[in-house]
């Protein structure tokens, strides 16, 4: 070979490859580094006689995360003789759903999502029931699980 | 005025230069359909002025952007008016840039040799829509954020790799001060060059290629 043809493709070469190798290394610093997994911690919310006998009770709550106070809720069904904690994070496109007491439903404001009163899609696009949270009642306490 | 400018002229050769570009060969029929472009690059020049001058002001931190936003629009001077002209321009460039390519569209202009102009054409189109999906975000409002939030979402319903598309735009799991950072890099550094740089090869395209004649 040539030697200015083989001189031009050592520079082609190089110039290509600092090119791959510097966006490569940009995606990667974009990409957020401190993904971790979710781990459920159950937080102290009530007593368990304020539970509700029937119906749904919204409550609302803060917590330190990371130092930051991180204000939460969710919603409390007493339904069929059971309870059951239900995340207010519509499945659809994580927008918050506000319980109707008139429709006895969770209802979506962004794309009029629907769920009864068990978390049960009805009506709109969401693709799933809202997510069931976890209760536990230990000493006359009542606590929720929480995804943080 | 003119004499300070030949004097310059006469050791760049700017007009020469410039002849090229703005004395050239039209088609007799021009309608104003044909000014639709070019009314949309009129919005961007607003949108740069003014956003220029907003940035002065605004804080791209979680605690602050809200509450320079108020400052803007309650105390700066002509706060109001220049967020008010940021907001119609974003939303009459969109209009424009839509009009211009249903003319554009129609015309069949970008049948050959205009093609590679179509391509570069929906790649400012396509960062015009990123500039005016990352702005919204900055008001730091409660409509911003659920905005962003369903907005980012949407990327998540993208089979197998959209978990990560989404934590890529947010830059987490959350829409947190983190995604507001890097929304406000992209709305002022990122988009507005990439921006320049379609434009520029956008115009200089119309200009070699010529428009195209019709009917
Ligand atoms: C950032 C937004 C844009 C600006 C500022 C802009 C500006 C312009 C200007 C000033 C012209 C000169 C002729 C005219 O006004 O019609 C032009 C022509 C053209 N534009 Fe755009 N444009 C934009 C987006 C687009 C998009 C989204 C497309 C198509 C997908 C497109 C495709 C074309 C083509 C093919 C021509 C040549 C037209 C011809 O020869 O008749 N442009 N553009
Ligand atoms: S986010 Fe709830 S319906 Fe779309």
């Amino acid at each position: 070979m040539d030697r200015r043809i083989f001189l031009k493709k050592i520079i082609k070469t190089f110039f290509f490859s600092v090119g791959i190798i510097t966006s490569s290394l940009s995606v990667l610093f974009i990409y957020p580094s401190n993904i971790s997994r979710r781990k459920t911690v159950f937080f102290d919310i009530l007593a368990e006689d304020e539970l509700p006998r029937k119906g749904v009770k919204r409550v609302d709550f803060t917590y330190k995360h990371k130092e930051k106070d991180v204000q939460t809720g969710f919603y409390i069904v007493a339904d069929k003789g059971s309870i059951l904690g239900l995340s207010p994070v519509c499945s659809h496109l994580g927008c918050l759903v506000k319980y109707n007491n008139h429709e006895k439903a969770f209802i979506c404001p962004c794309h009029g999502g629907k769920y009864d009163i068990r978390g049960q899609v009805t009506d709109g696009p969401p693709p799933k029931p809202l997510t069931e949270l976890p209760l536990k009642i230990a000493d006359g306490r009542v606590y929720v699980g929480i995804k943080v | 005025m003119g004499k300070i400018f030949d004097w310059i002229d006469r050791r760049f050769n700017l007009k020469v230069v410039h002849k090229r570009f703005l004395k050239r060969s039209l088609p007799e029929k021009i309608t104003y359909f044909h000014c639709l472009g070019g009314a949309a690059f009129t919005s961007y020049l607003c949108l740069i002025v003014t956003g220029l001058l907003l940035s002065i002001y605004y804080v791209p931190s979680e605690l602050e952007a809200y509450d320079s936003i108020v400052k803007i629009q309650h105390e700066v001077r002509f706060g109001k008016v220049i967020r008010s002209v940021h907001n119609w321009s974003a939303t009459l460039f969109i209009v424009f840039i839509i009009l211009h390519t249903l003319r554009v569209f129609i015309h069949k202009a970008y049948a050959p040799p205009r093609q590679l102009n179509w391509l570069v054409g929906t790649l400012a189109m396509l960062l015009a829509f990123a500039s005016g999906f990352t702005g919204y975000l900055l008001p730091w409002d409660q409509k911003a954020f659920w905005a962003t939030e369903v907005g980012t979402s949407m990327a998540s319903t993208i089979p197998a790799i959209g978990k990560y598309i989404m934590y890529f735009i947010r830059g987490g799991l959350d829409v947190t001060g983190v995604t507001l950072i890097r929304f406000y890099s992209m709305h002022v550094l990122w988009i507005p060059f990439f921006m320049m740089m379609a434009l520029w090869v956008h115009f200089h395209m119309v200009r070699r290629l010529g428009i195209k004649r019709n009917l």
